[in-house]
């Protein structure tokens, strides 16, 4: 299904998506809150975009750079082409693990959150391949069980209200029927994970940000479920998109700085884990992933979007993700930021994307690296276009109106008879929804008596 | 051609061109204890101030009294704990408190490196943190902590808080794997 289909679905529940869109304001004016009180925050985002930008240009150097210093530091280093070849590696790394060699009973996983192993569906590889996968970030916990996606990148579960995740947790584990509280909740998920935690052969993490200059990574986590989840575990598998790289120690700072701020309104998150040797007698491992990165970088009216570094603030702030919901994406990265990924993976499944946007800009705007978002929101409409993959309903809207405009007569004719239409049909034939979707949940104007030109020519007649 | 040379030269051939490394400004900031400790508080950390270290010992007296399992180099221990020590025990640590090098006034973080961890799952598996830190060691902001770090080290983290989770509905819940609750204690001048 398309962006409007999905999105129409969730809109029938009218409180449910009042209440979406309120919530994720919230977070929006948590972030405004976090950021005033820094007066160089716009010079932050600046600094931050010419990193991300320098490192892009020479993206071939620094990985090799990072990769060097990574195995100096007794890191395994594994390269992807793309998702298959990406869950292959992982499953290598868990079945060749001397931990894991020879064990009898199931092996277990336990994951902090990692957009890209989503990207990848490498859940569903592993757990076909006999591997326990447990996500262990409450909110990835509450829709595995549920057997949804993330509806959003930072909170996967903001689609979900309280009695939504007290009902599954009551069914899974074993919570009393009705209980809601939020702290109740959150208790039982911690007992069940800690379980999980300790008993894990093997714990997989994201990347938020790879230094090249120390072979060292970053991972922020407000839970802590990171760091508990490699330090119990015999081997850490760290899985990153090739972007995530920075060049050195000091560009973290500006990068932290911008991150959380963003994100969620907080002045940091609680973990910010940096990794660079493995525990004695552990391993830890590396998988960069290409998956149509290197493609993007060679398009350059869209490599801006290889800058983000996933921290939602884009999704929070626009009008058309808060009121249709992170599912009606259908895309692992949802909101503004995933309308201009996804038509690089695939055009023909994403073309409706772009179009979910009102072009307002505030992801722009809200945007720690400076993305331009809206106007690649709007680049990729003309690919769209370009590469037929409009609805016909839009395609030939567009070129019967292109003719029209270029026939001034024609178009002062159809302005006339429109008004005069407007004025004398009933309410019925011009707000109705088949005919007219603009006016589903909005009311035409009184049609004028007269066109602005009609106007202008009365008015300034006798004028200069 | 493997992956890793195959993604090497996409990317040289599709790079764009070179551009400038930024210079980072030297930014300055509040770094007061007044304001580390403001922030510390509104992050659900609380923040208690002693002029020595052997100081520490009192201030775990009175507020963790009730706790059993406390695991620390700084003040007295009742489970030993090392880089070694195994998973069934770590489990048991009701209280850690640990060194911390670096306090950042502008969010309340503290740099805790491996060395002080005595096993890197410590600080995490722990029901509660305590962090130690030196009131000179407190630095405006996250460019000032990483010029005094330098290198990061094998591991380390800057932690800021008690572990936490907003995941149901929005709503602030303290305490979701990590430690559930977390005091600093600043000690000198």
């Amino acid at each position: 299904m398309n962006h409007p289909a999905l999105a129409e679905k969730f809109n029938s529940d009218y409180n449910r998506t009042t209440w979406h869109d309120e919530t994720l304001w919230f977070v929006r004016q948590k972030r405004d809150r976090a950021i005033y009180p820094i007066p160089e925050f716009q010079e932050l985002r600046q600094l931050a975009s010419q990193i991300k930008d320098h490192t892009l240009s020479n993206l071939d150097t620094y990985l090799l750079e990072f990769e060097k210093n990574a195995q100096q530091n007794g890191v395994h280093v594994h390269w992807a082409a793309d998702g298959d070849e990406h869950n292959r590696i992982v499953l290598d790394i868990i079945s060749n693990a001397a931990s894991v060699k020879g064990k009898t009973g199931p092996v277990r996983m336990v994951k902090s959150k990692s957009m890209l192993t989503e990207e990848c569906h490498l859940n569903p590889f592993l757990q076909k391949n006999g591997i326990e996968v447990v996500d262990t970030d409450l909110g990835e916990r509450i829709v595995q069980f549920r057997n949804e996606p993330p509806s959003h990148i930072v909170m996967p579960a903001i689609h979900l209200k309280k009695e939504d995740v007290g009902e599954t947790f009551h069914q899974h584990l074993g919570t009393p029927k009705g209980e809601k509280d939020p702290q109740a909740l959150t208790e039982a998920a911690r007992q069940h994970l800690r379980q999980k935690f300790v008993e894990a052969d093997v714990a997989l993490t994201g990347v938020n940000f790879a230094v090249a200059e120390t072979g060292s990574f970053v991972v922020c986590t407000n839970e802590g479920n990171a760091d508990l989840g490699v330090n119990l575990a015999k081997v850490h598998i760290a899985c990153m998109g090739m972007e995530k790289l920075i060049p050195k120690i000091e560009h973290l700072s500006v990068f932290i700085r911008l991150l959380a701020r963003s994100a969620t309104g907080q002045p940091v998150t609680t973990y910010t884990s940096h990794f660079t040797k493995p525990a004695k007698g552990k391993e830890m491992h590396i998988v960069i992933v290409d998956n149509g990165r290197t493609q993007q970088l060679g398009r350059a009216d869209f490599r801006n979007s290889l800058k983000c570094i996933r921290c939602g603030a884009c999704m929070n702030t626009c009008p058309v993700y808060r009121r249709s919901g992170g599912h009606s994406y259908d895309f692992t990265v949802p909101g503004p930021i995933g309308a201009i990924l996804s038509p690089n993976i695939d055009l023909h499944k994403y073309s409706t994307l772009p179009f979910a946007s009102t072009l307002c800009g505030s992801c722009s705007d809200v945007c720690p690296v400076k993305i331009d978002i809206h106007v690649q929101l709007y680049k990729w409409r003309q690919v769209v276009a370009k590469e037929n993959e409009l609805p016909l309903s839009k395609k030939w809207g567009m070129k019967g109106l292109a003719k029209m405009l270029a026939m001034p007569k024609v178009y002062d004719l159809g302005g006339k008879l429109a008004r005069g239409a407007l004025r004398v049909l009933p309410h019925g034939i011009t707000h109705a929804q088949s005919l007219n979707p603009w006016a589903k949940a909005r009311e035409l104007p009184d049609a004028p008596s007269q066109s602005f030109k009609e106007w202008y020519s009365k008015n300034q007649k006798g004028k200069s | 051609m493997s992956s890793r040379e195959k993604i090497l030269a996409n990317i040289k051939a599709n790079k764009p061109a070179a551009v400038a490394v930024p210079v980072i400004p030297a930014f300055e900031g509040d770094g007061s204890l007044t304001r580390f400790k403001t922030v510390l508080e509104g992050i659900g950390g609380r923040a208690i101030e002693v002029a020595t270290l052997p100081d520490c010992q009192a201030v775990i007296n009175t507020y963790y009294a009730d706790l059993k399992n406390v695991s620390s180099a700084l003040v007295r221990a009742s489970i030993p704990i090392n880089a070694d020590t195994p998973k069934a025990i770590l489990e048991q640590t009701d209280l850690a408190v640990i060194q911390g090098e670096i306090g950042v006034a502008e969010n309340g973080a503290i740099w805790v490196p491996e060395a002080n961890m005595l096993n890197r799952a410590l600080p995490f598996i722990t029901q509660h943190l305590v962090l130690v830190l030196a009131k000179k060691n407190v630095v405006a902001n996250m460019h000032e902590a990483y010029k005094r770090l330098g290198s990061p080290g094998s591991y380390g983290a800057f932690i800021a808080g008690p572990s936490k989770t907003a995941d149901i509905e929005q709503a602030l819940v303290i305490g979701a794997h990590g430690a559930r609750s977390m005091m600093v204690i600043l000690y000198g001048e």
